[in-house]
């Protein structure tokens, strides 16, 4: 898995606040300077969906769709994989293709039982 | 600010339409402009809200194309599009208008054409209002995030699928009444939840969200006239006073909500308007709350201030928020029966609230309706205008 796939928030370097997705200034203390912060790791499910009506680009049955909140506090969307869904479950977090529009496949979060 | 009035309203029926865009549009507000007859009274401006035509009906700067099919020239004309709340956006951009000494006359038209393209496409262009990085590339589409809600929602707070469903049927009996509304038909909760064969009549759309407690794609245009306190009183018209607006936003992804079961914006938004018009939610007869699905009605009825955190579809059970109770809740029907033309539906609140207002409500007339209050939920509730209108005698 190349760098160019994995998922990035924003570090702020005046006062350590972390936030995921990037904003152009920190939620906490409007600093511009700004660093990359890798998404990933362990935490649980607060919330999750079966979706039936597809979106486009999709060909399953249903889509599971879910919020999480990882160790670090942060907040994530993503696919949930996994066959028993339950909130407040431990899951962890990988890349995987989320999405195929025509020959561009996406990247992005997806989230595995622990 | 000068006061400002709603001196005329009037729409198309929503559903499934067979006329062009510019048609819609001018129908709604041709009716608009036949209630408020204005006689010699020019309109200064038109202010259309609208979200997709440009995606969906390929036509762009569709408030100019509402003038010229009107032949109201020289008159003003925009266009805002603010997502699910264009409606009610454009209805403040009005206002501000005429309170700001502006205008004097300003017709306000929402209409949007959802159906032009399939069901597919249509949930695509709603679901490109989501966070195109942190959202949208998941397949994240309005059902899946009300489906997220609602299923933190239930699970804190005892809601079941039952009380979705309830929403579900009051708003659709309503809408039999609504001879705008885009569905004319009576749901039971056999049919939809314990009878065998509801698995088949309501499938499931984002789990625990049903069919039924998801708003339809409707086409559809609604209108309204404001003018000024003076124009209002010199014409004589009755007058629906535009007492209250406020309006807040939140954060863009759902997943940064401190609580995702809050919808901070509309408790703003609603403080704001009560505010303005200086009464509180108990003083409210009648409300039209923004149900693209079942659940939004119950926590918009909490965070707007009737009722407290958690207790909303108690009330919906003890029949309070039915035609005949104390706080009629969607007697239009709601979204989820009179339909969802995105840009129209704020304007098509206000619409039914001032006909409520006027005592001109046909077969679901609220009795003795003085103030109304109206929620349109842009967004997954990340850009909410809320609307506070009193009955002055």
């Amino acid at each position: 898995m190349g760098n160019d796939t994995k998922v990035y928030g924003i570090r702020c370097k005046a006062c350590g606040h972390e936030t995921y997705p990037a904003h152009a200034c920190c939620p906490k203390c409007a600093s511009e300077a700004l660093e990359p912060l890798e998404i990933a790791g362990n935490g649980k499910v607060l919330t999750y969906t079966d979706l039936y009506a597809l979106p486009l680009d999709y060909e399953q049955r249903y889509l599971r769709l879910a919020i999480v909140e990882l160790d670090n506090g942060l907040r994530a969307t993503g696919q949930l994989l996994d066959e028993n869904p339950k909130i407040g479950k431990k899951i962890k977090t990988v890349i995987g293709i989320v999405r195929q529009s025509g020959d561009r496949k996406i990247h992005g979060l997806q989230f595995i039982p622990v | 600010m000068r006061p400002v009035s709603i001196i005329g309203a009037g729409m198309t029926k929503f559903g499934r339409s067979e006329w062009p865009l510019s048609k819609l549009m001018s129908v709604a507000s041709l009716a608009a402009l036949h209630h408020a007859d204005l006689g010699d009274v020019k309109v200064d401006g038109v202010v259309v809200a609208n979200m997709g035509a440009a995606r969906l009906n390929r036509q762009t700067a569709i408030a100019s194309a509402l003038v010229d099919s009107l032949n109201i020239f020289p008159a003003t004309a925009e266009s805002v599009e603010n997502g699910p709340a264009s409606g009610a956006s454009a209805f403040k951009v009005g206002y501000q208008a005429i309170a700001s000494g502006m205008a004097d006359v300003v017709l306000v038209t929402g209409v949007e054409m959802m159906r032009a393209v399939n069901n597919l496409e249509a949930t695509d262009f709603v679901a490109s209002l989501s966070h195109p990085e942190a959202e949208y590339i998941y397949g994240v589409t309005l059902p899946s995030l009300a489906g997220m809600f609602a299923r933190l929602y239930m699970e804190r707070y005892g809601v079941t699928r039952e009380h979705l469903a309830r929403v579900a049927i009051k708003n659709h009996d309503n809408a039999m009444k609504n001879p705008y509304a885009h569905i004319h038909q009576t749901v039971t909760m056999e049919g939809i939840l314990t009878a065998p064969e509801a698995v088949v009549n309501n499938p499931p759309i984002a789990e625990p969200l049903h069919m039924f407690d998801c708003c339809p794609v409707s086409d559809g245009a609604a209108s309204l006239v404001l003018a000024s306190q003076e124009v209002a009183e010199k014409l004589g018209r009755p007058i629906v006073r535009i007492a209250g607006i406020g309006q807040a936003t939140d954060t863009h992804a759902v997943q940064n909500r401190p609580d995702p079961t809050e919808l901070t914006a509309v408790r703003l938004a609603a403080q704001k308007a009560f505010s303005m018009a200086g009464i509180t939610p108990k003083d409210i007869d009648v409300a039209e709350l923004h149900d693209a699905f079942t659940i939004l009605e119950i926590a918009e009825s909490e965070e707007a201030g009737f009722f407290k955190k958690g207790e909303g579809h108690k009330a919906l059970e003890k029949g309070i928020t039915s035609l005949g109770g104390k706080l009629p809740i969607n007697p239009s029907g709601g979204l989820k029966a009179k339909g969802h033309p995105v840009g129209a539906t704020g304007v098509a609140q206000l619409v039914e609230l001032t006909w409520q207002l006027r005592g001109e409500a046909g077969e679901r007339q609220v009795q003795k309706a003085k103030n109304a209050f109206a929620c349109n939920f842009g967004g997954f509730g990340n850009n909410v205008v809320a609307t506070v209108l009193t009955r002055e005698v």
